[in-house]
């Protein structure tokens, strides 16, 4: 069990932090005005589509670069200007770098070795460790004798041997197929629960991050959009890019007919009114164009004449569990619905007209 | 495969030329070799099998003088190129890139720029000044010329093995709160040995060879076994001088066969 006051305790504290590769025309901003705040024994994950700066930010947390400006804290200690060797933080690397002159065991070893523990505890520890990644048999191999998978486990064993205070994993799972990949993200959160060290997880995969973590940041281009657990990012994201990043979104532009308190009603394809959840701050004019999103599994069919409005469906797409299926709108809007396949149905056929109803506050109004 | 279908040896002449070439590289060296074994004197007419020539180059003093010399000057000459070039490898391929890398690359290469006979010259002023001031005129000078011009024959391996090392192996080892020359001593120079090894190896052969920059720098009595031989083939040409040119070649050849073993196994 997690100790709940070393939960809510600070790990990492960034402020003002960011990083610019490069000088005068040149120079580039790969990270801009980040601020964030990890806590103890979490599993943060950092998201974003390739490019938007994860590396860069992990990186920063390890040592390997320096912030150009802003203050970096971990435990309480600012960090910023200290080598990695001086930071009590490990990093699995994307493509493991296992040292391949050495063992397995020496691997894992390594850690413990250069920080001069005593010969009996790096042995005792090494052991423990690849038991906790099922590695025993393997000790004595070297990394280019073992596959992905293994190499995988002994990256990780390498980097939690020293018992870190955060643990860094960039993209580990990228390289792994998808049976592979779903058993090491089990493998991972179970390593997280027994160690209670603080995870910090980069992945561009948004499914990964739904799954795995405590908190999301949802990046993009050098700045963090949005951060929140998994089910705040999913339901309630605040940016056209959150929403549209993480899984499939319909995305609406529908007038405002009226305000209430939290809420909006606006005027749907085809006449009727409906409530939209408004995020915080934001109070649209009435009359104008707001943009508000609904998931696909949100939406129910129903008799046009018991619906909210109505689509023409253009296709189906049948994927086992449920049916994708895509729509015109009466204004011409496209749209999606995502049928569960509860029972076996006929499938929609292009051309028909169908009704939709939206489950209540599942509509949110977007600050664009 | 596609490619298959299109290949050089279909074309006319083809095997004519690669005959001519192999023999053009080799027939001179077979000729050399064979006539080391010959009873007579002859170069050219064969008059019986023999050793006669391999133990009279073994008996002949001066032989074994200009042999031992050559091969310390090699190996001391390689050591310290050796040395060198890791420092200078490590130097462009370890720090951030800065002002002017290019510019270095070409200038740790100078003797594949400069013409040999040109440094050749040069060195001979030199040291001849050097020789004028302090009166030394010891095997200082050779050692500092040879390792000078090995130094960018040990450069090349040592650096290509550098780069297509995985420099996350060193940020992993800081990482794991190794300090730079911990990070050096346990990851980086390990992984480094078949490049050093590959480096000393060239640059032990290319010193062996060298004649011209020998030739200008040597003092009376420190002839190496190339200068020594061009001195003895001025003369009457016994084969004696082939027993010794098949010896030096066996030496190269089990050199080099070494180097390639060392960067096949170990290059992977
Ligand atoms: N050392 C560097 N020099 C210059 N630009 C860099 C450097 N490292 C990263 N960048 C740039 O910073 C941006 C973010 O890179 P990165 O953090 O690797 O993205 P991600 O991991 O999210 O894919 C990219 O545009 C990349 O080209
Ligand atoms: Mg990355």
């Amino acid at each position: 069990m997690k100790d709940q006051t070393a939960r809510d305790s600070v790990e990492i504290e960034i402020t003002g932090l960011s990083k610019v590769f490069g000088q005068g025309a040149a120079a580039f901003s790969a990270l801009s005005d980040i601020d964030l705040t990890i806590r103890t024994g979490e599993f943060f994950t950092l998201l974003g589509p390739s490019g938007c700066g994860k590396t860069t930010l992990l990186r920063v947390i390890a040592g390997f670069e320096q912030p150009s400006t802003g203050s970096l804290r971990i435990n309480g200690r600012e960090v910023a200007g200290k080598g990695p060797n001086a930071r009590p933080v490990n990093t699995v690397f994307q493509n493991y770098a296992l040292f391949p002159h050495m063992s397995v065991a020496d691997n894992i070893g390594f850690g413990l070795k250069m920080l001069g523990k005593p010969r009996a505890e790096v042995a005792a520890t090494t052991a423990d460790m690849l038991r906790l990644v099922k590695m025993e048999e393997m000790a004595e191999r070297k990394p280019a004798q073992i596959s992905g998978g293994q190499q995988q486990r002994v990256a990780l064993a390498r980097a939690l041997a020293p018992r870190p205070r955060v643990l860094l994993l960039d993209e580990p799972l990228s390289a792994l197929d998808l049976k592979l990949r779903k058993e090491m993200q089990g493998e991972l959160k179970r390593l997280q629960a027994e160690t209670g060290i603080t995870f910090i997880f980069v992945t561009h995969d948004q499914e990964e991050a739904l799954t795995m973590s405590d908190r999301v940041a949802v990046m993009s281009a050098g700045r963090i959009l949005q951060l929140g657990s998994p089910h705040e990012i999913y339901h309630a994201p605040r940016e056209r890019f959150v929403a549209d990043f993480i899984g499939d979104t319909n995305f609406m532009e529908l007038p405002v007919a009226r305000l209430e308190k939290g809420g909006a009603f606006v005027t749907l394809p085809g006449g009727s009114e409906t409530r939209a959840e408004l995020p915080e701050g934001l109070t649209p004019v009435i009359g104008e164009k707001v943009t508000v999103v609904i998931r696909p599994e949100q939406v129910q069919m129903a008799p046009p004449d018991a619906a909210e409005m109505t689509g023409t469906v253009e296709s189906a797409t049948f994927f086992g569990t449920d049916t994708h299926v895509h729509l015109r709108l009466s204004d011409g809007q496209g749209f999606i619905l995502r049928r569960q396949n509860s029972a076996r149905t006929e499938e929609p056929a292009p051309g028909a007209v169908m009704g939709l109803k939206l489950s209540p506050g599942a509509l949110r109004v977007l600050r664009d | 495969m596609f490619r298959r279908s299109y290949s050089v040896s279909h074309l006319p002449g083809f095997g004519f030329v690669a005959i001519l070439t192999f023999l053009m590289l080799y027939l001179p060296i077979l000729v050399l070799v064979i006539f080391s074994f010959n009873a007579g004197v002859s170069q050219s007419i064969w008059e019986g099998f023999s050793l006669q020539w391999y133990e009279a180059a073994f008996r002949n003093r001066q032989v074994r003088d200009v042999s031992i010399r050559s091969l310390w000057l090699a190996a001391t000459a390689a050591g310290i190129a050796t040395m060198v070039a890791t420092l200078a490898a490590l130097g462009t391929t370890r720090t951030g890139r800065f002002p002017g890398q290019t510019m270095i690359y070409a200038l740790i290469n100078q003797p594949l720029m400069v013409p040999e006979v040109v440094t050749g010259v040069a060195l001979l002023i030199f040291v001849a000044a050097i020789k004028v001031q302090t009166g030394y005129t010891g095997m200082g000078y050779l050692v500092a010329a040879h390792t000078a011009f090995c130094i960018p024959f040990a450069y090349l391996p040592i650096r290509a093995r550098l780069e297509t090392m995985d420099i996350n192996l060193e940020r992993a080892a800081a990482d794991l709160y190794a300090t730079p020359l911990q990070a050096f001593r346990y990851i980086t120079l390990p992984l480094l040995v078949p490049g050093i090894l590959a480096g000393f190896m060239l640059g032990f052969v290319i010193s062996l060879d060298t004649v011209v920059i020998t030739e200008f720098v040597k003092s009376a009595g420190q002839d190496t076994l190339p200068t020594y031989m061009l001195g003895q083939l001025r003369r009457t040409v016994t084969p004696e001088m082939n027993a010794i040119a098949t010896l030096f070649l066996a030496l190269s050849l089990m050199i080099v066969t070494a180097f390639f073993l060392i960067t096949r196994k170990r290059g992977a």
